[in-house]
């Protein structure tokens, strides 16, 4: 038993140091910050790169990695994008962390290499010191990490309770516009906490390494282990993360000392873990308080006027484009879609090379599931990161339907749709009193769970072969499966639009905007969020079908969560509020990978860097790229009939024109014009 | 011969007593809104008037008292239950969907209220794509005319000044077809001119014959409130201090005492919770004026 407990305090510590940085830097700039993995494994691939690569000494390299590359890292990141952030909605700030995740890796592995690291060494030089406590071996690197945990707790400690800098963060925990206006720099202590954050994000990576090695997809999963200890903080408690990160690490170790090893289950469970922790404590919190948000106990008064108000930096919701929108007549605002449809329309018959084909042919069903993203992020406003996880559920659904008990493929799919909504309409109803963040984390844990308990199941992994899909008899060949597909996407992408334009879509907005607002005016709040969550779970699933179909098998690896989440970097990038952005961003995601096919090796992590930093300029346009370029051909539509009142203001007198316009164009319209 | 039974008031709260820990926000009030009236409640600061609302709304469970809405116990039901019997609030920060036009907010108050199946069904019957029925169309315009909307019908809410919000905010209430509407402060922030306009809006609802409706209007602009209300509720300190028109309000010593910290007005008015002694309220200045001096 001693020997399982002391390999959990090990990775309670990792939890514990990975936990502090996330919540210090929540606490101090609002963010939590989804890329923490990824700037783990960024500085402790330079560390490899220092130590065994260009044969540094530990202690150099340990120190330009950990003492410099991470504070600078942190710097350069809150200089770059998260000063940016402070006042944006959930959703971009998800995002833009999300993806900065993509990112990284990909600039890590063009910068650094891009062999497999299987074996990383840590802090402790090899061989391997081994000592031996109570009769149970202890390694050097372990020991490092205890005193690594103990190092920044009692150091964190010292300097949050005796030293100025740690008063000012303090008060900035519980009010950061007080703290303002008391003549501290916000931004200088943000600086520092980001530094900080970076740097114990590159101790956790430098210290897991030599149990993981060097892959990002290792370094996410365990990272988002930690997450169990900062929801258990409630995002801000420091002390509460670093105990809850030990206990959550030793009490995986002595389940795991109780489970037996020769089953198939015990992996997958230990695995699922820390995810089990996150549903026991939001359950918890739900049940004592009523509800669970980010916002809760933030400042005072003046912190909350100044939160972001629903989600006021969506794609087409912001009130210049509603007001430029109304603005235009049909062709103003169906030219871009019309021309998008067209294109796509015409893809598959151009003398492209012929592996195109099938990647035209799975980017149209990928914008038939970005449009559950459009669905239920985009007209629910809720940030639910488990839409690949609806798309599996449906495609290996269809798969066992179709091949193993011989449906029509067609039935199959619907069915494997319709298998992935009432998950939707649950999932739903028990994130309705969870703030943003809090149902980001729960679809992501969801996600993760159903990758480690269900996908991982014999009769869906067939082998790692995943299960054989063909498309319907009726459409022979590639390009007419991909023009079946185009016609499914345009049914889809009227519903979408029909749901938008209807009671419902009138109903959802007023609930995304004002829920105190929709429950006086008489709508149910829940019962609209079910309604989205289920319809974007079974758009999800029937997409998940058609890709599957697309790519011939069903594959649960293909529907991994992190996937998932670089899906909806590519869409939010794009815009997630358009049906022709949900194309847009399939055919991209699908298609863009297959330019680097014949060039070196390292470009094959070019999309991803794009596709990273596509989601990190929302922070600039948070409406999307093409949200923003259709944005500005509007501006310039605008511009030209400038001298005849928009639409919408017809027969409004000058004066209240100027109310509602000014006489130039009001602050916000010319900051955008500007921006 | 036989006499009608007198209709019961379209809102009505007795002995409502709301804690919050050890600070009692409301002890024993009661107030009666009569159908097709304007009644304003006033208080100072920290009197309790928000506390009423939530309770009346639905927002906060009291720990003692009842609401009834037309005569029916709703103490237990939900806000959106209250709303669909009759009820209707605003919020003193306009709570607008800001992606939604003016036109937009009226329908789907309207929809909610009298076609709450389209909430559902428009999914599956494409009925959004085709014109809205002629009762609907009628009704909305008709709260356009009335609120003096129709120009600004088609804008988007989010780029509305402050005065047009609270009118949309008023006019999304009263497509719901309510028997009151609860006003929480509805003239701050805005100037005399929006104050005026806004004011004669509020006449002409309850003045439209068209359809019977009360409003129930918290307001620190007391003047209005005096000007506007057939009855006038005063709250200090979470009690009802005083009750009645405009001239009895004025009169009324323990308003005078709460609002002025007047002396001879002090000695006869119960003594405030914390025993201090109530200090003068800036808004009531305005009640000194032209109106008030004669006193």
């Amino acid at each position: 038993m001693l020997q399982y407990v002391i390999a959990g305090l090990a990775t309670g510590g990792i939890y514990a140091i990975a936990a502090s940085g996330l919540v210090i830097t929540y606490v101090s700039s609002g963010i939590l910050n989804f890329a923490f993995a990824s700037m783990a494994f960024f500085i402790a691939r330079f560390y490899y790169f220092l130590h065994v690569q260009h044969n540094w000494g530990i202690v150099p390299a340990a120190a330009l990695a950990l003492f410099v590359a991470g504070p600078a890292l942190g710097i350069a990141l809150y200089y770059a994008v998260f000063r940016f952030l402070r006042l944006s909605s959930a959703l971009v700030k998800v995002v833009v962390t999300l993806g900065l995740s993509v990112t990284i890796p990909a600039l890590a592995t063009i910068i650094f290499g891009n062999g497999a690291i299987l074996k990383a060494p840590g802090l402790a030089p090899e061989p391997v010191r081994v000592f031996d406590f109570l009769g149970v071996p202890v390694t050097l690197d372990t020991v490092i990490i205890y005193i690594a945990v103990v190092g920044s707790v009692v150091l964190g400690a010292g300097v949050l309770r005796y030293t100025e800098v740690g008063l000012k963060v303090r008060a900035m925990v519980d009010s950061p516009a007080m703290t303002s206006l008391s003549g501290s720099s916000v931004g200088a202590i943000s600086v520092g906490v980001w530094a900080v954050g970076s740097f114990l994000a590159g101790l956790t990576g430098v210290l897991v390494a030599p149990n993981i090695g060097l892959d990002p997809a290792n370094f996410t999963l365990l990272l988002a282990s930690a997450f169990a200890a900062v929801v258990a903080a409630k995002l801000r408690s420091l002390p509460v993360a670093v105990i809850v990160g030990v206990l959550m690490g030793v009490v995986t170790s002595l389940i795991q000392w109780k489970l037996p090893p020769s089953s198939p289950w015990t992996g997958e469970l230990i695995e699922a873990i820390p995810f089990i922790f996150i549903a026991i404590f939001l359950i918890y919190n739900l049940i004592r308080t009523g509800r669970v948000s980010e916002t809760e106990g933030v400042g005072g008064a003046l912190d909350r006027a100044i939160l972001p108000q629903g989600e006021s930096q969506l794609a087409g919701s912001t009130s210049v484009a509603t007001l430029q929108t109304g603005s235009l007549g049909l062709i103003g605002k169906y030219a871009g879609p019309a021309f998008l449809i067209v294109v796509a329309f015409i893809l598959p018959v151009l003398p492209l090379p012929s592996y195109y084909t099938p990647l035209i042919e799975a980017g149209v069903a990928y914008g038939i599931i970005f449009l559950s993203f459009t669905l239920v992020t985009g007209e629910g406003g809720m940030i639910w990161l488990c839409q690949i996880t609806f798309a599996g559920v449906g495609a290996v659904t269809a798969a066992q339907l179709a091949t193993n008990h011989g449906w029509p493929i067609l039935a199959a799919i619907v069915a494997g749709g319709l298998v992935a909504l009432p998950m939707g309409v649950i999932i739903g109803f028990f994130t309705i009193r969870l703030g943003d963040l809090y149902v980001a984390l729960v679809t992501l844990t969801f996600g993760l769970l159903m990758d480690n308990l269900f996908f991982t199941q014999g009769i869906f992994q067939n082998s790692g072969l995943g299960v054989n899909m063909a498309p319907p008899k009726f459409v022979s060949g590639n390009i007419a499966f991909t023009y079946f597909l185009l016609i499914v996407f345009c049914v889809v992408a009227l519903l979408v639009v029909n749901l938008r334009r209807s009671t419902t879509g009138l109903a959802l907005n007023a609930v995304r905007w004002s829920e105190p607002g929709s429950r006086t005016l008489g709508i149910s709040v829940l019962q609209m969020k079910t309604i989205v969550a289920g319809l974007a779970a079974m758009v999800a699933g029937i997409g998940g079908g058609f890709l599957a179909t697309a790519q011939t098998s069903a594959q649960p690896m293909n529907f991994e969560t992190f996937v998932g989440v670089a899906w909806l970097a590519v869409l939010v990038t794009a815009g997630v509020r358009s049906c022709s952005a949900a194309l847009f961003a399939g055919l991209t995601f699908s298609i863009l990978p297959g330019l680097t096919l014949n060039w070196p090796t390292w470009t094959a992590q070019v999309p991803p860097l794009l596709f990273g930093l596509g989601a990190i300029g929302i922070a600039k346009f948070p409406d999307g790229t093409l949200a923003e370029q259709g944005r500005q051909f509007r501006r310039l539509l605008f511009k030209l009939s400038r001298q005849a009142p928009p639409p919408v203001l017809e027969g409004v007198p000058q004066d209240e024109r100027e109310l509602v316009l000014g006489e130039e164009p009001p602050a916000h319209i010319a900051s955008e014009v500007s921006s | 011969m036989t006499t009608e039974a007198p209709s019961p008031p379209v809102l009505a709260a007795t002995e409502v007593t709301v804690r919050f820990g050890g600070l009692v926000a409301l002890s024993d009030v009661a107030i009666k809104v009569p159908s097709g009236t304007i009644v304003g409640l006033v208080g100072p600061n920290g009197a309790g008037k928000s506390t009423l609302f939530g309770v009346l709304s639905g927002l906060l469970r009291p720990e003692k008292g009842r609401v009834f809405i037309k005569g029916e116990d709703v103490t237990s039901a939900t806000p959106m239950a209250r709303a669909r019997k009759g009820l209707a609030r605003t919020f003193q920060q306009p709570e607008l969907f800001l992606g939604l036009t003016v036109r937009e907010h009226l329908v789907l108050g309207y929809r909610v209220r009298n076609e709450r199946h389209r909430l559902w069904r428009d999914l599956i019957d494409f009925r959004a794509v085709f014109p809205p029925p002629k009762e609907e169309t009628e009704a909305v315009e008709a709260l356009l005319e009335l609120l003096d909307l129709t120009k600004i019908a088609r804008t988007p809410v989010a780029v509305l000044p402050l005065g047009m919000s609270r009118l949309v905010e008023i006019g999304r209430a009263l497509a719901t077809g309510p028997s009151v509407v609860l006003l929480d402060e509805p003239l701050s922030g805005l100037d005399l001119h929006e104050s005026e306009q806004l004011s004669e809006s509020f006449q002409r609802v309850v003045d439209n014959p068209d359809h019977e409706v009360s409003l129930l209007m918290v307001e620190h602009d007391v003047a209005s409130v005096l000007a506007l209300s057939s009855k006038i509720y005063v709250l200090d300190f979470g009690q009802l201090i005083a009750e009645g028109s405009a001239e009895e309000v004025r009169a009324d010593p323990a308003v005078r005492a709460a609002y002025l910290g007047d002396d001879d007005a002090v000695a006869t008015a119960p003594p405030a919770r914390n025993g201090a002694v109530a200090t003068p309220h800036p808004a009531v200045e305005s009640t000194t004026g032209p109106e008030g001096a004669g006193e």
